[in-house]
């Protein structure tokens, strides 16, 4: 037993030199320390402006991070329910409700009328302080809209930071050729000028359209909402009010420009925008700031040729108002030095000066007086669109509203139903989204019901291995070994504490209603039995979402298992040379970035440029639109999943075969065995294990198909790729609905198990 | 006689192999020339695979803007402990499931392969309260030990074990051998090609994971380098030269490891090893 001993001792020592790692030893801080936590390359350039911070604050420390914007949303939600949220935090517009709805953010209002007192006490008052005394919020200097997101029941829950807003970017060149020398002021007015480009576009044998707008909808599509006069939900935020004659107005309007021909039904995503803006080939196109700062870098060639304008109006001129705000977490211990900090924000100098290190447009209007600003000619038709937004209803539900909003207007776009029948399903979408569970559950009956689902859970796994049938037991004739357990002991304890505990959690989940109401506060959560599967059930994405999977599954399994096994035995040849180069290259998909392959297999799939197309003309076959086309969609991605995947288990399927006796081929050969009869006789039967294995990972891996879809379509073109992971993910992480997405996934478990049973019957046959 | 493959046949496996290359190399070789190129030079209409004015722009933006040092080396800690821990953690599991009686052992077994059915995703909440009970967050720990167990690994290797002889073993045993001496003398060796292949596969995985390590880790300090080059994508803009270079960085050691990693495959490894 001292071999055992051993063997722990190894373990723990290496453990042990890991714990030196582990955690380093806080700061002695005398000063106060706030942490900043902002998104992306503004969490890095935030630091400028913490300095600057702590130069006039010197008794404060400001700790920035930044933090990558896609996981940001789910970093946010764990350190809420983790209890370890940062002391301030850039927030988005939009994400305003749902973290108050989590009771994560603390009001401001006390921290603002305090400041305001110390500064007129202050006296001759550096700033314009108005009079004292009045509700604090009233007189908070920013733009209307992004006040809107900031007031919510309770008070002011953050500080306007920025603000992002849609308007219309056009070549003045293009359009002066039409006849107009500004941009069109109302929509009809714009549908003639459209008709005029591409008519003038289509006598010169132009390629492209007259402007570039997504048929899927999304952010681009809410200014048209808006500028018609549409109320997505009622003034009490409890029911949707998007049927409506205004409603029908712009999804009739934004319909008619992509059935004249005017936009891209189906190659939105597939063209760079920047190269598509020089040549003409979307003249037009809607966007945001940022895109100022991206066109005068990327294509400095372009300058004087381009600007911007307000939205045309329907009834008014409306855009929707996003950016972001700053906000102070309820768990953060130095509130009073963390407002200091987003206080120092949000006056019209700093924002001045962080539109200066960004170009993020200040939400203080005083900050656009700025020379910097007013000097660019590009900004201001921002500045009065500004004047003139709406921001998204303040519901926790909105990202999911937006998802409904985008599915309808893509429906009504591609003409599968009405624009009526598009927004009475709206209407149902968004009514059972914003629908509050009014029930309520007594806290002992929650514990019971857990304690329950923890003894039947025990209880089920302890029948199981006292009554299930066992499989046939290879080593049966020898004695049972004792330090067997030992052997198993490491990898069953880390299995049962970070998989088989959480799946059982998570199962537990899937029998509630665990939503954005209940992450911060539990007595939120009530059981509500079976009610997600039978939702589920009659969830029409689902069902679609599955049919996609399994057509995956099927498809891309066999394939890929094939390619795989035919590179692998290719690669075994004694008379191939240069192996190890080759392994290398096709393992080479297998750890390149998705980002990458992302990029490539859209210019391959493109349908101008790309070479799929290319090699259809080649035999005079029209070409394709391989991404946005519902029905080659799909194929399309496992063609792509097949690529990125063969090389794996390609080396799978050599460490396999190198482990084949060569002595056994030899045999073959003095028997006179040729290469095919080799391969069928030896090869194959000594791979059998193997195949099984790797027949069966597969399936279980595309069976959880998720990051093709995630990356290269986001489930569309109208759900055409939408997987079941993927709409778990969605639900579980983009609109918060834990039990639902819980359930998801275990429905998709049953349907794996039941795959996975007809491969084991099938396979046993030579399974030794 | 031993018979050799025809001439034509080789031929033509050399075209298809030299067809399969093209097509694995085409998005690498464009990440690579992409992270030499000038901003006016990426956004052309198709990709443009020699940049025309190659530059190291790309690379000195990208170690001006991250600490790379720092950052590699969490992914190294990171990435070296989970290989090397879960290679021994689930070999010792692997040879129990395969080579050694013990009660419940079948059924054992069909369990685990059920939780891999689950998709994974589902259960990040709860393992994130655990991890924090633990005190685990913010640590190295934190990421190794939960990915330290896989039970794609236990079955992986279980496989290839079920095929050594048991009279291998068995006249080992005889010999005096305990289930150790068994274990690391005469089991491992035999299964190396499938230990190089687990090997390569946890350092990858280890290696690109981004939601898990941005998570678990709270302070910058402690992001590892797929977590710390994510933060260079803008909202909306990307800078694409410079996420090509980081690209590059992230995926050469993977590269490198797989290239040391799989001169360990010697043809025919285990001939004359086992007759029978």
């Amino acid at each position: 037993m001292s071999k055992t001993t051993k063997i722990v001792l190894i373990i723990l020592g290496f453990l042990g030199i890991l714990s030196v790692f582990a955690t380093g030893s806080p700061a002695m801080a005398e000063k106060t320390e706030i942490t900043v936590w902002a998104m992306g390359s503004e969490g890095k350039l935030i630091r400028e402006m913490a300095v600057e911070f702590e130069r006039s604050n010197p008794g404060i420390k400001v700790v920035t991070q930044s933090i990558p914007w896609n996981g940001a949303h789910e970093k946010l939600i764990t350190s809420v329910i983790g209890n370890i949220p940062p002391d301030v935090s850039q927030m988005g517009t939009t994400w305003m409700s749902e973290f108050h709805s989590m009771n994560a953010l603390e009001p401001l209002d006390g921290y603002i009328a305090a400041a305001e007192a110390e500064a007129a006490t202050a006296g001759t008052g550096t700033s314009e302080v108005k009079s004292p005394g009045s509700a604090a919020e009233k007189k908070l200097p920013f733009f209307e809209g992004s006040l809107a997101s900031v007031k919510l029941p309770g008070g002011v829950f953050g500080m306007p930071w920025y603000v992002d807003t849609r308007v219309v970017f056009y070549r003045t060149d293009i359009l002066k050729e039409a006849g107009y020398e500004a941009f069109p002021a109302s929509w009809d007015e714009m549908f003639t000028m459209l008709k005029k480009i591409a008519d003038i576009k289509k006598s010169r044998g132009e390629a492209g359209y007259a402007i570039n707008l997504p048929a899927s909808g999304g952010l681009d599509f809410l200014p048209f909402l808006f500028s018609a006069g549409t109320e997505i939900l009622d003034s009490g935020l409890q029911r949707s009010a998007v049927r409506s004659n205004e409603s029908t107005a712009a999804f009739e309007f934004y319909k008619k420009i992509f059935t004249s021909g005017l936009a891209p039904l189906e190659t939105a995503k597939d063209v760079d925008i920047f190269n598509a803006f020089e040549t003409g080939f979307y003249p037009i196109f809607v966007s945001g700031p940022f895109m100022i700062s991206e066109i005068e870098r990327s294509k400095p060639g372009l300058n004087g040729k381009w600007t911007t304008a307000k939205f045309p109006a329907g009834r008014t001129s409306t855009s929707f108002i996003g950016g972001c705000n700053l906000v102070i977490f309820k768990e953060s211990r130095n509130k009073d030095a963390a407002f200091k900090f987003v206080n120092f924000m949000s006056t019209p100098e700093n924002q001045a000066k962080w539109y200066k290190i960004s170009k993020d447009l200040p939400a203080n209007p005083a900050a656009w007086e700025d020379e910097s600003i007013r000097s660019n000619a590009h900004l201001k038709p921002f500045y009065e669109q500004l004047r003139s937004v709406k921001a998204p209803p303040c519901v926790a539900e909105w990202e999911q509203i937006l998802s409904f909003i985008s599915d309808a207007i893509e429906k009504a776009v591609y003409e599968r139903i009405t624009v009526d029948a598009a927004l009475a399903g709206l209407e149902a979408d968004i009514n059972e989204a914003v629908r509050k569970d009014g029930r309520e559950q007594s806290q002992g009956f929650k514990i019971a019901m857990v304690l329950l689902l923890i003894f039947t859970f025990i209880g089920s796994l302890a029948a199981y291995f006292k009554f299930a049938k066992a499989e046939k037991d290879q080593v049966s004739h020898r004695k049972p070994s004792p330090a067997a357990y030992l052997f198993i002991a490491p990898a069953i304890s880390v299995l049962f504490i970070f998989l088989l505990a959480p799946l059982a959690a998570s199962f537990m989940i899937s029998l509630t209603n665990w939503n954005i109401y209940g992450v911060n506060d539990y007595s939120k959560i009530i059981f509500t039995g079976l009610d997600n599967y039978i939702k589920l059930l009659s969830d029409p994405v689902f069902y679609i979402s599955l049919r996609n999977t399994l057509i995956f599954a099927v498809i891309g399994v066999p394939l890929s298992v094939a390619v795989s096994l035919f590179s692998a035995v290719a690669l075994n040849n004694r008379f191939v040379k240069f192996k190890g180069f080759f392994r290398t290259a096709f393992f080479i998909p297998v750890i390149t970035t998705m980002v990458a392959v992302a990029v490539i297999w859209r210019w391959l799939y493109n349908p101008e440029l790309g070479i799929f197309n290319w090699a259809l003309g080649l035999f005079g076959l029209p070409g394709q639109n391989w991404l946005s086309n519902g029905y080659l969609a799909l194929p399309s991605l496992i063609l792509m999943a097949v690529w990125k995947g063969f090389g794996y288990n390609m080396i799978i399927f050599i460490a396999a075969l190198q482990a084949i006796p060569t002595s056994i081929y030899e045999a073959a050969e003095i028997d006179g065995a040729t290469e095919l009869q080799k391969f069928v006789h030896v090869t194959i039967p000594m791979l059998s294990k193997t195949t099984f294995f790797i027949v069966l990972m597969t399936s279980i891996g595309y069976l959880q198909f998720f990051a093709e879809p995630y990356i290269m379509t986001g489930g569309g073109p109208m759900n055409a790729t939408m997987s079941v992971v993927l709409y778990m993910y969605n639900h579980g992480f983009k609109y918060y609905n834990l039990g639902y997405s819980s359930a998801i996934a275990y429905l998709l478990f049953g349907i794996i198990i039941a795959f996975t049973y007809f491969q084991m019957k099938f396979s046993s046959k030579f399974d030794a | 006689m031993v018979k050799r493959t025809g001439k034509y046949e080789l031929v033509s496996l050399y075209a298809l192999l030299a067809v399969c290359l093209a097509a694995t190399l085409l998005p690498f070789v464009w990440m690579l020339s992409t992270s030499f190129k000038d901003t006016s030079e990426i956004f052309t209409k198709s990709p443009v695979f020699i940049p025309k004015t190659p530059t190291l722009q790309n690379y000195r933006e990208l170690f001006v803007r991250v600490d790379f040092l720092m950052h590699f080396l969490n992914s190294v800690i990171v990435a070296t402990g989970v290989t090397f821990l879960s290679l021994l953690v689930n070999a010792l599991a692997a040879f129990a499931f395969a080579k050694l009686n013990f009660a419940g052992r079948e059924k054992l077994f069909a369990l685990l392969l059920l939780t891999m059915m689950v998709p994974g995703q589902v259960t990040m909440m709860p393992v994130f309260i655990i991890l924090k009970s633990l005190g685990l967050l913010n640590s190295y720990l934190g990421l190794i030990i939960p990915g330290c167990a896989s039970i794609f690994a236990i079955f992986m290797l279980r496989q290839f074990m079920r095929d050594i002889p048991d009279e291998l073993i068995d006249a080992a045993r005889i010999d005096g051998c305990s289930d150790f001496r068994v274990f690391f003398n005469i089991v491992l060796p035999l299964c190396k090609p499938a230990l190089v292949t687990l090997l390569i596969f946890n350092f990858m995985g280890a290696w690109n994971e981004f939601l898990w390590p941005l998570i678990v880790m709270i302070k910058e300090e402690r992001y590892t380098l797929p977590v710390a080059l994510a933060n260079l994508n803008g909202q909306f803009g990307t800078d694409w030269g410079i996420l090509m270079a980081g690209s590059v960085v992230v995926v050469a050691p993977v590269i490198i490891v797989f290239l040391i990693a799989q001169k360990h495959y010697i043809e025919g490894i285990t001939a004359g090893a086992v007759k029978g």
